[in-house]
């Protein structure tokens, strides 16, 4: 079952990073017009309408994690401690308390994108949708460096 | 979109403020609302010590970060608007990155050793 939703996990970690990384080009670097190149698509998506995807991704990747966690806590952690590897668990203690700020962040950005006007909230819509992207990103690593450390079923 | 619903939406950022700032609080002094531990698969309420295993207190203090920005949230509706808006647009991701700063220092110890 862990095993399970830890795939689960993955794979919608995989699919949040994949929508913010493209909202994020595309306020970073907009496209002033397409020319139908892969760099050019990728830089024009219609970035509204990644909002609520991202949101419902982040918050469905979150809630499977912290299905996972208390595995992690018993087996995972243990065995890190055990071989004295405090990098890799300081990484995933920072991960934990980055996600959840991350969590928390979700109000505003969900703002920033649905009622803040177009023009005059531009600068923070982009800080607030890149600092989400570079937590889902430290996260995402992080969760693959420590699962390549000590997979769960190994 | 109604003027009501849209005066109220702007405290959503307050909270993401608010959030990150108690979220760190609640870490660096232990403020869980929740304690679970894991290896009984027990629940208890506020801050219980590790009995069997270690003690998680990760979803107590999402609750209370929870529930202490969404009192501050509510309370700057009381405020004027536009000064709100006004800092909350900068706050909104100086405070996230000046408590992901601080929680970087405060786990500096897993990384100098």
């Amino acid at each position: 079952m862990i095993t399970f939703l830890l795939i689960i996990h993955s794979l919608a970690a995989v699919t949040l990073l994949g929508a913010l990384t493209h909202q994020t080009i595309s306020v970073l670097w907009p496209a002033r017009q397409r020319t139908g190149s892969f760099v050019s698509s990728l830089r024009s998506v219609p970035s509204m309408t990644y909002t609520n995807a991202i949101i419902v991704l982040y918050v469905l990747t979150a809630i499977v994690g912290s299905l996972v966690y208390p595995e992690y806590r018993l087996s995972v952690r243990t065995t890190l401690h055990d071989f004295r590897l405090y990098g890799p668990e300081g990484a995933f203690e920072l991960k934990e308390h980055m996600i959840s700020i991350g969590l928390g962040l979700l109000p505003a950005y969900w703002y920033y994108w649905k009622y803040a006007g177009a023009k005059e909230q531009a600068a923070t819509r982009t800080i607030v949708t890149g600092l989400l992207a570079a937590i889902v990103w430290y996260g995402f690593l992080t969760g693959h460096v420590l699962n390549n450390i000590r997979g769960f079923g190994s | 979109m109604t003027i009501a619903r849209a005066n109220a939406a702007r405290a959503l950022p307050v909270f993401s403020i608010a959030f990150a700032a108690i979220y760190i609080a609640s870490v660096n002094y232990n403020l869980a609302l929740l304690t679970y531990h894991p290896q009984l698969g027990q629940w208890a309420v506020l801050v219980d010590p590790p009995k069997e295993g270690p003690a998680m207190y990760w979803y107590g203090w999402l609750l209370t970060s929870a529930l202490g920005a969404g009192a501050v949230a509510a309370l700057s509706l009381a405020l004027p608007a536009r000064p709100v808006e006004r800092a909350s647009a900068v706050l909104v991701w100086l405070v996230p990155v000046a408590m992901i700063a601080l929680i970087g220092y405060i786990l500096r110890g897993y990384f100098l050793r």
